[in-house]
């Protein structure tokens, strides 16, 4: 007996020291990143006047994801040549778009890790791997899709919805506080936004039933500072947009990144889907502020005005695009405005000041409304197009005209670019109990032609008319995000694994490389020593380009 | 209440650790059988599988090729059996999008899913066909002239699709649609590309590939030509099958023999 209670005891003993050690080895094995001048909010603010650095998601606080980098050009972009990659050792689709620092580049991998390179080479500096549960709640893959860096300290959003803080020198754990409950069906998946001394961070789980959120966090300690709900509770405004207690699982989630103006001090965030998605009979009403533009007080979260694109919408029209801030000549007059193009196919200008819509048009096919209403801008619904148990063809399909992949926007061709998809499907309701958890989303759809039979586009639009200027057709059906350059570029990608320069103005194609897997991702661009470098990824890999040396 | 001894601790500790093992760990699925295959529990099985698998799978099971899930349609290549589709929801399948279902997931539900999917398939030998599948063989090679364009085991022609497997993942019905309405349903590899170059020339084939900066077709000769799509004029799809239809050129009875032995076509199942 005494053999097994002293067996027992050097086994937890030896455990404890491997334990230790192996924290140890975590603790000091870490390679510590070049030193970088810290990243203050006067320089995220500036961002655009840096452009060799690329210090947030969007880019610069307007999310225009414009680079006045100009080495590359329409007349040279042809002699881009590959200089790096970096493997993504989690094999699933890579949606990060890195950050860059001083040379140091801040890669996000499946399912919630970041890594820090060398942004010359790609070698590694060190890396951090969230500890995950198991039980994860996620509608749509393993992904993650960036960080945002204020000082030296990085935040990344994580899978089981909580919210960390890593040392961009070293990839310490600074803290980790959760966001919401992941096994009631939240996670997160996008970058957050610094927004002067907080860091804001919206939530995703708009399938499974939740309340959707905004929220800013301390970046010091990780406390929450304010949470402004996208569904508004019992007595005030908009609640009674949702029949009974719908509102308590109506989704809304905020499961991107947003835009700031710091003139207007408003912070601009889309909205997802009413739920469940497609079964609208359980949540009569306009189903405020699902898909839907909030404009935030940046100091204390306050709803200063709202837009929504669809209410009431039955097909699982998100809006949580990226709002693009623009200042833009119309009329004889500057407006400040947001141009969005929304996954329900049409063109939005907005006064971004006040939320008035200035106009808008479909940008992509679309059978489900007759058109917007002048004044408004609420659609005007096509009868007949909600989804019933024994399906309705309706475009665009549920994957929408576009979706999460940033538009980007050119300030030397005054235009709005995004990835467009002209498809339709079948869409089908079913009834379901909310479970927490669970699923919740009432019904479906289907193709009813191959992928193949569907158009797809990069399309230019003058955001003064709504009108498309240009487009250029690829195979279907791309989830690749945009940047836009000085030297007059557009960069995107496609689903057939090419990554490809259009001219901006023209949309004359310049240059193109085949990377053999998906572009799930939006480029970005920097430069080191005067050398400018443009960085997608595609499939599980990280690729830089660079002309000739 | 006595102390309780090392050993006895120790034994009521592995207890518990069996007893926690046993019942937080997810089971495994084995030949014994799935109980759950009413047609209630198929109903019930589609009904999960419609909320929690369709994202992906699609609301028909036909497969997403964005997502890369597979179509549960037609023959799993991952699993064989019952027990094998149960291991696959529980235990998900490493290195793809394909999660294990949720630990609390009852047992019961999984395999009510495993039936759900099952009911999607049938067994061949369970299908009354009208044909004669040797005859429908003779006539394959012979008067139908089939095998000039499909090839079968590696006899035939090129300038359709082979049709070695079709059995497996298609219906009678389907068979004889593809013979006498063969415009019906074109997968998009066998549509044709008619390209015109800066000269004015035109040549015209199967799509072998059709991305974003290029087209490859095949024409009639089994020549492929490739093209960047900056360097030519246009290009059109035809979108119609080069497949004549046999509604007319065979009787009733030729197609049904037709549709037999195109049916027996499949891998011998593993038993």
């Amino acid at each position: 007996m005494k053999k097994i209670t002293l067996a027992i005891t050097c086994l937890l003993a030896s455990w404890q020291v491997t334990a230790q050690e192996t924290a140890q080895e975590q603790q000091f094995s870490t390679v510590i990143t070049p030193a970088f001048t810290p990243v203050t909010w006067e320089r995220l603010v500036d961002a655009r006047n840096e452009p060799e650095n690329w210090l947030m998601y969007s880019g610069t606080l307007d999310s225009q994801r414009y680079s006045l980098l100009d080495q590359v050009t329409t007349d040279n972009v042809h002699q881009l040549e590959m200089q790096w990659s970096y493997q993504i050792p989690v094999i699933d689709r890579a949606e990060t778009v890195p950050l860059v620092v001083d040379g140091i580049m801040f890669i996000t991998e499946a399912p919630s890790n970041v890594v820090a390179v060398d942004a010359r080479t790609g070698r590694e500096y060190w890396r951090y791997d969230h500890e995950m549960p198991d039980d994860l709640r996620i509608c749509c893959g393993r992904n993650n899709r960036g960080v945002a860096i204020l000082g030296e300290t990085l935040f990344m959003s994580t899978l089981d919805a909580h919210l960390v803080a890593i040392d961009a020198r070293t990839g310490n754990l600074l803290w980790d506080v959760e966001v919401a409950a992941h096994d009631a069906g939240y996670s997160k998946t996008a970058a957050p936004l610094i927004v002067k001394d907080k860091v804001v961070t919206g939530i995703a789980g708009g399938e499974f039933g939740i309340r959707g959120f905004i929220d800013a966090y301390d970046p010091e300690t990780g406390e929450r500072i304010w949470r402004t709900y996208a569904i508004p509770g019992p007595g005030e405004f908009g609640n009674d947009t949702w029949s009974d207690d719908s509102w308590r699982t109506g989704g809304a989630a905020t499961w991107l990144t947003g835009s700031y103006d710091p003139d207007l001090n408003l912070i601009y965030w889309g909205t997802g889907n009413p739920g469940p998605d497609w079964n609208g009979d359980v949540r009569l009403g306009d189903n405020l502020y699902s898909d839907s533009a909030l404009a935030l007080n940046g100091d204390t979260g306050e709803i200063d005005w709202h837009f929504q694109f669809t209410p009431h919408d039955v097909h699982d029209y998100d809006s949580i695009q990226i709002p693009i801030l623009a200042d833009i000549e119309m009329d004889g007059r500057t407006v400040k405005s947001m141009l969005w193009a929304n996954r329900n196919a049409f063109f939005y200008t907005i006064d971004r000041a006040n939320g008035e819509f200035l106009h808008g048009k479909p940008y992509a096919t679309q059978t489900w409304a007759e058109g917007l209403d002048p004044v408004s801008g609420r659609p005007i619904r096509v009868p007949g197009m909600a989804p019933t148990y024994e399906g309705t063809l309706v475009a665009p399909p549920i994957v929408g005209a576009t979706n999460w992949y940033s538009p980007g926007y050119s300030q030397d061709t005054g235009l709005f670019y995004v990835t467009s998809f002209d498809g339709a499907q079948e869409f089908f309701k079913r009834d379901e109990d909310y479970e927490e958890g669970e699923r919740f989303t009432g019904g479906g759809g289907r193709y009813l032609q191959p992928m193949d039979a569907f158009h797809s586009s990069i399309r230019a639009i003058d955001p003064t008319t709504a009108d498309i200027v240009w487009e250029f057709p690829i195979m279907p059906r791309s989830s690749a995000g945009i940047t836009t350059t000085a030297g007059g570029l557009v960069f995107t990608g496609s689903a057939d694994g090419y990554f490809f320069a259009l001219d901006a103005a023209t949309g004359d194609e310049l240059w193109n490389i085949s990377l053999g897997a998906r572009v799930h991702a939006a480029p970005m661009t920097y430069a080191i020593d005067g050398r400018q470098y443009v960085t997608i990824a595609s499939g599980n890999v990280v690729y830089t380009f660079a002309l000739e040396e | 209440m006595g102390q309780i001894s090392p050993l006895r601790w120790l034994g009521l500790s592995a207890a518990a650790l069996s007893a926690f093992i046993v019942t937080s760990l997810p089971s495994h699925g084995e030949d014994a059988g799935n109980l759950y295959n009413t047609a209630v529990d198929i109903r019930l099985g589609q009904r999960y599988f419609e909320r929690q698998c369709s994202r992906c799978h699609g609301f028909d099971a036909k497969g997403n090729d964005e997502t890369g899930a597979p179509d549960l349609t037609g023959r799993l290549n991952r699993a064989s059996s019952d027990a094998g589709i149960f291991n696959i929801i529980r235990e998900g399948v490493p290195g793809t999008a394909m999660l294990p279902v949720d630990s609390e997931v009852p047992d019961a539900t999984v395999w009510q899913l495993v039936s759900y999917i099952g009911s999607l398939r049938y067994d061949p030998a369970s299908v009354e066909l009208a044909g004669d599948a040797d005859s429908g063989a003779r006539l394959f090679n012979g008067a139908a002239d089939c095998s000039s364009c499909h090839m079968i085991e590696g006899e035939g022609g090129r300038m359709g699709p082979d049709l070695s497997r079709v059995g497996e993942n298609s219906t009678p019905d389907d068979l004889m649609t593809a013979l006498v309405n063969p415009d019906a349903d074109v997968d998009p590899r066998w549509w044709q590309l008619r390209v015109t170059d800066r000269e004015g020339s035109v040549r015209q084939g199967f799509r072998m590939n059709e991305d974003s900066f290029s087209l490859r077709i095949m024409d009639d000769n089994a020549e492929l030509w490739s093209y960047p799509k900056n360097r030519i004029a246009n290009y059109d799809r035809i979108e119609t099958s080069t497949m004549p239809s046999y509604d007319g050129r065979l009787t009733e009875s030729e197609l049904d023999d037709l549709v037999a032995y195109l049916f027996s076509l499949r891998r011998e199942v593993q038993q």
